[in-house]
């Protein structure tokens, strides 16, 4: 079993309990961290679904994703052994005999996301391809030996998960009896491809439209960094030899660079190898359509706050380019949402939702008035209205109904607006607003996004836009409004139309003379005259190269334009500006963050440094710099060592400890006076001590007799 | 040259084998000789050496196949422990005295065993009075076996008793072969290397039925032309004529040119040869992409070998990390200061550049650095204040993984490992140019 | 007419060469079974009275016959007990038990086959396949009961005997003398090897246990002795079928004999070792061209015989290789020169070509790094370069530690042999440090 720890050190792997026992268990701890609210279960309930219908949408995302790699992957495959399936004779097949076809399937750096890659990998071919897949890893592989005992483990073993008729006279040949040598996987292969031409003829139909009489064997190398050079040589000569006999295809699993290959394998064996290239797709494309999938859409109630999918997002970006440890974040999301915040209950699809508000109990009411969105939503009330939210229970749960279905609405166009707002941002030149749109997404849920000066720089690019760009933004944003789901969005669909139109009247109008233009253009002047749009129009009268005078063009872009940041300003309105956003957002970055980038090293330093914050002990409350001696020795040693310098003299140390140990009973007792420590006080340094070198702070040195090194430096 | 003789064997079957070994008459005819008549006692044991095929497993093969003389070859490279070895030839031995149809395979798991085994087999076929050859192929692994293989197999014929040749067959000379407390001097026998003339006539002989043989004998010498500097190796120059041939053929096949002005046949050929040095010989993309590409004609300058993608996509801190490695791994330590402290004090060019240390380091190679040092260089790189979460260490272990760094010597935690970066300068470069970080101001070896 | 002769000997004697070759490749390739002996007359009456008091007398015993590879130890010990087999009452109570440090390569391999020799198996039954020590007590037990009147003698031949000093503790090697030391049943044991030191290589108590009875075997002839062992392994036997094929055999190798070039190739052979094996692999590659239509020895077989013995193979290999090997090969060259015979890494190399391609870049395609590469490590698969240190997984190879195992003169020999070289490649070969 193997660990993502950083550390080296025994980890104790627990026996997997049963599905139900363990979300009972959670079922409980929902309960006993706040038993004041009572439908913890209901909260637990939702946050199961919910997670699993995410669940699910990731899955079928992945696959999606990789369909496009794993289809060229087949191919190759299904003609790499062709001239292996009908016995052709054809001069250059002769000519270039005894190359293993090879895959060199470049999956990127984020190792952790692999093992799904290959787990659907290997399902694929399982259906088309072949039956016999070896999956070897660099660890199980020390020599050629382990190797082949391995491969053949696997490949009789999947002989077996074809059918399982042989299995019991398969069972009986075990690894040792078996000579493990590429002749004995050969007869392996042949009497296994014998036996199904010799099937039933249904069964064979069966088998033979899914593989040939003879599929090829693939063998799978995990991570190609970590194997050695002999190895893969030894295997890769020897399996050459048998090219004939045996139809053998090799898949590299490359994480960083295709030259691995060359800087493994020598020309002697490299020459065996007939390499094709796949690239999977960059985990960033992965992660923008996951993002795409799992957090723009209106699809789930649950949602994830600006300053919570920041720190998800940078850890991707920073540290890991794993797709799989952000859905892990998400996931906790959503759990320490509905754990820690007791309104979570009505997270979840509408309808539900305005049941449970129903059947909401009165401290959950209590709960809702103390949510500060829905105190800023009171105060904004006239007084009779508060006193009735304040105090009457059932007039809030309908008012809350109506707020809860105004932010789903919210949502749904919240969402397009985004879109149609990216579609222009995203094609002006340098970006202000960021090329992904998760950029945009993060600035919107900020703060209000029209009132930064990117979005008026972009804004002031969107009116240089020239008209063809223009013209198909405009298609897309209509495609948007139309596939999105909004109610209110039919006239915004139909102003857009018109735009589309007005610019091919435009085409028409190009062909009539100037001056009727420019009359147009003093009418337009004069047709809006209040003040924001006229100084817009001079600054770009400035701007504008050719002449002073606007042509209908210009007139109609800024008409779009503003209309554009009409929607942005009516319905990008950041979450938290919104009533109940608390019930949907789950905004806490803090703990996350706490959860998802740990700090080893500060925790120690204040664990040692300031103990009173891990064990709460009055008597350790110390104000900065002085050591109490309630304090464990370890932290008193250690606070002692930061004073020191690079090599620290064990003698002094200790009486520097003593004294501060005896700090107490100082004068009263002679002990102190005594300047020969007593032999408990040394044992309990030398403790100390020791555990300090086990936690690496300090190391024994050669360079001088009795001082050890230190090994760490500053606050950390 | 010698046309082989020898009362053995009919006169038929010797033209025949003849037939089968070009440019190696005279190397099979020594062979033959020393071999004698089937019943006569050869010598114990042969070395034979000579290059990549050279001829040498083939022409083994063909002779003791063509004269039927009882044989038993194995490749030690397939078969890579001893037992395994062993067992092996006793099967061989076994499925070849034929008519005892018995291959029940006997456990051998020493050379003691493998002898008593061994009497019994040769006893137990009829033809015991003649010579047995054992030929191993790619001997040069009996050195990685247990002491006493290759001695043993040396002397077999001593220690069985029997009637029997072992000929080992390598790329690599006896000399390295000889264990220093001697052992028995097998025949050492050299097998030369084609010449050009014979590698023209070899790879002429097997041309493709459509075209006339000096059509191809004249694409084979422009090929020679071209890759016999760089390699003269058989497999390899059959594997590049018969990829390039299509090209070469493609202006008869669209009638531009008849099969005998070879002059435009050059000219067509020539870039497509030189490109397929770089991508073919180097394996880059497989042929069959190489042919794809001929048959749509495409430019072979915008082909993608492998290394074409050397780019590497890693999370912003990797970067750094990675960076920070090679500066700590080809910098010298006390340079550190001049490199990283924002104001250094006056150190003057003069007697920072030590004289004396001419060789730069990106001839030796990187330097291993501890964890601390690399930590250092990389808080002193990136200019926002990086916190030493969790998330930094195990990207160095996972780069470390991911074979760019490697851990060097024991790694023991508690007095801190030390790593090497193990990227080229043209990587790092890459990698720098993607952070706007401009590496060569900071390396030791460019300033 | 002597043509006329040759040709009618040739129409004659198709099987009385076969015949010939027949005995003498018994002789030469079956030497330790059949082989004769020379000066070793007092060698051989020391053993035989050893192994005579052992198998009459009944006295144990323990003796070492070293002698250098192929100086006929084995021979002399064959000839020894073929002729003690004739005494009649030995031959039919004579246990041997054959032993070879190549074979049994530990004490328990050894211990089974010493109760397969002895055909113990059946009394032992399963104890055979028991454990070590159980066997060998057993064995022990066997050999003390007898008493050295009565029971047969036995005799122990360890072949190879200084690779059974490194079995563990020397168990098998201390059981052995001990019981030749203790007065029961007629132990000998004698070891072959040959290795001088070999008794600083046992440890006390078994040293101590042996009786340091040696036998050296010396090829201690000079080189008249070394032309009469010429003559006698070449010459057939007086009971050769056909005795004037035989006569004219002899007489041709008489000739042989007092050749001149024939006793320069026996001269530079003996020179360099006195090894009847390298003698007789020289012979029985003459012999090997002896055929119908060239039915006698001539002094160019010999010549031939001996260029093709003693030619350099590293020599061979260089003259194999590419241009491009070649030229790293130079570079390597020069590096040793440059830097005194340091260990160089292929960056070196690489740079060192480089220099060599900017100065001459018209003579020679400039190759990308990869394929250098190659190229290089081509040269390291051929082992005549080789890593300092076991390359481990992680390292680069770029900067792996080597030395070249050629050394200049072979390079430049290899260089005058080697087809079609481009001259430039040969002046920068030659060139010293100077063009640096």
């Amino acid at each position: 079993m193997s660990t993502c720890s950083v550390s080296k050190g025994c980890f104790v792997f627990k026996p997997s309990p049963k599905k139900r026992k363990l979300s009972q268990k959670t079922v409980n701890y929902f309960r006993e961290r706040n038993n004041a609210s009572e439908d913890t279960d209901v909260r637990f309930v939702t946050c199961q679904s919910l997670w699993n219908q995410i669940k699910l949408e990731t899955e079928q995302i992945q696959e999606d994703l990789n369909k496009q790699l794993f289809d060229n992957l087949v191919s190759f495959l299904r003609q790499s052994h062709s001239e292996f399936q009908e016995k052709t004779t054809e001069w250059t097949c002769r000519m270039k005999s005894r190359e293993i076809p090879t895959a060199a399937l470049v999956l990127g750096v984020n190792v952790t996301d692999h093992d799904l890659t290959f787990r659907s990998l290997s399902e694929v071919l399982q259906n088309n391809i072949t039956p016999y897949i070896a999956l070897l890893e660099a660890k199980d592989c020390p020599g050629i030996k382990n190797l082949m005992q391995k491969l053949m483990g696997q490949l009789m073993n999947c002989y077996i998960d074809v059918d399982s008729l042989e299995d019991e006279d398969h069972m009986q040949v075990s690894q040792n009896k078996i000579r493990c040598s590429m002749t004995s996987i050969i007869s392996w292969y042949q009497n296994v491809t014998k036996k199904t031409d010799s099937e039933t003829p249904s069964k064979k139909r069966t088998s033979s439209s899914r593989h040939w009489q003879s599929p090829p064997v693939v063998v799978i190398f995990k991570d190609m960094e970590s194997f050695t050079t002999k190895v893969l040589q030894d295997f890769i000569v020897i399996s050459s030899q048998h090219i004939h006999e045996l139809p053998l295809v090799l898949v590299f699993g490359i994480a960083t660079s295709p030259m691995i290959i060359h800087s493994l394998l020598p020309h002697s064996v490299s020459s065996l190898l007939c390499i094709e290239l796949f690239q999977s797709l960059s985990c960033k494309e992965h992660l923008s359509t996951i993002i795409d999938k799992l957090l723009l859409t209106a699809q789930f109630p649950f949602k994830l706050g600006e300053k919570v999918l920041q720190v998800l997002i940078n850890i991707f970006l920073y540290h890991d380019f794993s797709v799989q440890n952000f859905i892990k974040g998400f996931q906790l999301c959503i759990v320490e949402h509905f754990y820690s915040q007791p309104l979570s209950v009505l997270c979840c699809p509408l309808v539900d939702a305005k049941k449970r508000v129903n059947s909401l109990s009165h401290d959950q009411c209590e709960n809702i008035r103390r949510l500060p969105s829905f105190r800023r939503y009171v105060e904004n009330q006239a007084s009779e209205k508060q006193i009735l939210l304040l105090t009457a229970d059932n007039f809030l749960k309908e008012i809350t109904q109506k707020l809860l279905e105004d932010l789903y609405v919210y949502h749904e166009n919240y969402v397009s607006v985004l879109r149609c707002l990216h579609v222009f941002t995203s094609s002006l030149p340098k970006y202000p607003l960021g090329k992904q749109i998760r950029e945009l997404h993060c600035a919107c849920l900020e703060n209000r996004v029209w009132e930064t000066e990117e979005y008026e720089s972009s804004l002031q690019l969107a009116r240089m836009l020239n008209k063809s760009d223009l013209v198909t933004m405009l298609q897309q944003c209509v495609e948007i409004f139309v596939s999105s789901s909004g109610k209110e969005f039919d006239k915004t669909i139909e102003k857009l139309k018109e735009f589309l139109t007005q610019f091919q009247e435009l085409e028409v109008a190009e062909a009539f003379q100037e001056q009727d233009g420019s009359v147009s253009a003093q009418k337009e002047l004069q047709k809006k005259t209040d003040l924001y749009h006229l100084q817009k129009t001079l600054l770009e009268l400035k701007e504008s190269r050719r002449s002073k005078k606007l042509t209908k063009f210009e007139m109609l872009r800024f008409e779009v334009v503003d209309y554009v940041d009409s929607l942005v300003r009516t319905y990008l309105v950041p979450a938290d500006h919104k009533t109940l956003h608390e019930i949907m957002y789950f905004n806490t970055a803090s703990v996350l963050r706490g959860h998802l980038n740990a700090a080893p090293r500060v925790a120690l330093h204040t664990a040692l440094n300031n103990p009173y914050c891990y064990l709460k002990n009055q008597a350790l409350k110390s104000d900065g710099g002085n050591i109490s001696n309630k304090a464990p020795d370890i932290c008193i040693v250690y606070k002692l060592h930061l004073e020191c310098g690079r090599l620290i003299n064990l003698v002094d140390w200790l009486e520097a400890f003593s004294t501060v140990v005896t700090a107490v009973e100082g004068p009263n007792t002679d002990a102190a006076s005594s300047d020969q420590v007593d032999d408990i006080i040394h044992a309990r340094f030398i403790r100390a001590v020791s555990e300090l070198e086990l936690l690496g702070f300090i190391k024994p040195s050669k360079q001088k007799t009795d001082h050890v090194a230190r090994l760490t430096w500053g606050g950390c | 040259m010698p046309n082989l003789e020898h009362p053995a064997y009919p006169a038929a079957t010797l033209l025949h084998l003849e037939s089968l070994v070009p440019c190696r008459e005279s190397q099979v005819s020594m062979l033959l000789s020393i071999f004698g008549e089937r019943q006569q006692f050869s010598f114990p044991s042969i070395f034979i050496y000579g290059h990549t095929s050279s001829g040498k497993t083939y022409v083994m093969q063909t002779l003791l196949n063509t004269l039927q003389l009882p044989h038993v070859f194995v490749n030690c490279v397939e078969y890579f422990t001893s037992r395994l070895l062993l067992e092996e030839i006793l099967i061989q031995l076994q499925s070849c005295s034929s008519e005892t149809e018995q291959t029940s395979r006997v456990p051998c798991d020493n050379f003691n065993d493998f002898v008593r085994l061994f009497k019994q087999a040769v006893v137990s076929r009829e033809l015991q009075d003649q010579t047995l050859y054992i030929v191993l192929d790619r001997a040069e692994q009996l050195r990685e076996m247990e002491a006493n293989i290759l001695p043993a197999f040396l002397r077999l014929q001593e220690l069985t008793d029997r009637n029997v040749t072992v000929v080992l067959l390598s790329e690599i000379v006896w000399e390295l072969f000889r264990p220093n407390t001697g052992c028995f001097e097998p025949l050492t026998l050299y097998f030369p290397d084609y010449s050009i003339g014979h590698l023209q006539k070899i790879l002429s002989q097997n041309h493709p039925p459509e075209y006339s043989a000096d059509f191809y004998a004249a694409y084979i010498n422009i090929l020679l032309g071209v890759f016999y500097m760089v390699c003269r190796d058989l497999k390899e120059l059959q594997h590049l004529a018969a990829l390039n041939f299509s090209k070469y053929c493609e202006p008869v096949v669209r009638g531009e040119a008849n099969e005998r002005d070879t002059r435009k046949l050059w000219k067509n050929i020539e870039p497509h040869l030189k490109k397929a040095m770089q991508t073919v010989y180097l394996r880059e993309i497989s042929s069959s992409q190489w042919e794809r590409l001929q048959r749509d004609d495409g430019e072979p300058g915008q082909l993608k070998g492998l290394s074409a993608h050397t780019h590497v996509e890693l999370p912003y801190y990797s970067k750094f990390l990675l960076i920070a490695a090679y500066l700590a791994s080809y910098n010298p330590v006390r340079t550190d200061k001049r490199f990283f402290l924002k104001h250094h004090g006056k150190i003057r060019k003069t007697n920072f550049m030590k004289k004396h240390e001419k060789t730069s380091n990106h001839l030796l190679g990187p330097k291993p650095f501890p964890l601390d040092r690399l930590l250092a260089i990389l808080y002193s790189i990136v200019d926002n204040r990086v916190a030493p979460t969790a998330n930094i260490f195990s990207q160095i272990t996972s780069l470390v993984t991911l074979q760019l760094l490697s851990v060097v010597g024991h790694n023991d935690q508690l007095d801190g490992p030390r790593y090497k970066c193990t990227v080229s300068l043209d990587f790092i470069r890459a990698i720098a140019r993607t952070v706007n970080f401009d590496i060569i101001k900071y390396l030791y070896d460019f300033l | 007419m002597s043509k006329r002769k040759l040709k009618e000997s040739s129409g004659a004697n198709g099987e009385c060469i076969s015949q010939v070759q027949k005995i003498l490749r018994e002789r030469f390739c079956h030497s330790y079974a059949t082989g004769k002996l020379f000066g070793t007359e007092q060698q051989y009456r020391h053993l035989l009275e050893l192994l005579k008091r052992t198998t009459v007398h009944g006295e144990s015993n323990s003796a070492l016959i070293i002698g250098p590879r192929g100086s006929g130890k084995t021979a002399l010990l064959n000839h020894v007990l073929k002729e003690l087999k004739e005494i009649k009452q030995v031959s039919e109570n004579l246990l041997e038990i054959h032993l070879n440090g190549l074979l049994q390569t530990n004490d328990k391999v050894a211990l089974k086959e010493i109760t397969r020799q002895l055909q113990l198996e059946n009394v032992v039954g399963d104890k055979v396949f028991g454990s070590f020590a159980e066997n060998l007590v057993f064995l022990l037990e066997a050999l003390r009961k007898g008493d050295r009147t009565s029971s047969c003698p036995v005799l122990f031949v360890l072949d190879e005997f200084d690779l059974f000093v490194h079995h563990k503790n020397q168990t098998l090697l201390y059981n052995l003398f001990d019981v030749s030391q203790s007065a029961q049943t007629p132990v000998t044991v004698i070891g072959l090897t040959c290795r001088q030191d070999i008794l600083e290589l046992l440890e006390k108590r078994v040293k101590s246990r042996f009786s340091h009875r040696q036998i050296y075997l010396m090829n201690s002839f000079n080189f008249k002795q070394y032309m009469k062992i010429f003559k006698e392994q070449l010459s057939l036997p007086a009971e050769f079928p056909d005795e004037s094929f035989g006569q004219k055999w002899n007489n041709n190798v008489q000739h042989l004999s007092e050749d001149k070039t024939v006793q320069d190739v026996l001269q530079s052979l003996f020179h360099c070792t006195k090894d009847l094996r390298s003698l007789q692999l020289l012979l029985m590659l003459a012999v090997s061209n002896v055929t119908v239509h060239h039915p006698l020895i001539a002094a160019s077989d010999l010549h031939e015989a001996s260029k093709q013995y003693r030619m350099d193979s590293k020599a061979n290999i260089v003259h194999g290789l590419s241009v491009l090997e070649i030229c790293l090969i130079i570079a390597m060259k020069h590096l040793n020169d440059v830097y005194e015979g340091e260990p160089f890494n292929f960056q070196m190399v690489y740079n060192e070509f480089q220099k060599f391609i900017q100065r001459k870049a018209h003579c020679m395609y400039n190759y990308e790094k990869p394929v250098v590469m190659k190229a290089f490590e081509h040269l390291v698969q051929l082992e005549l370069v080789k890593p300092l240190e076991r390359p481990s997984v992680r390292a680069q190879r770029e900067y792996l530690l080597m030395r070249l195992l050629l050394d200049n003169k072979q390079i430049m020999d290899a260089l005058q042999v080697y087809p079609n070289c481009p001259t430039d490649v040969k002046q920068w070969a030659a060139s010293s440090l100077s063009w640096l």
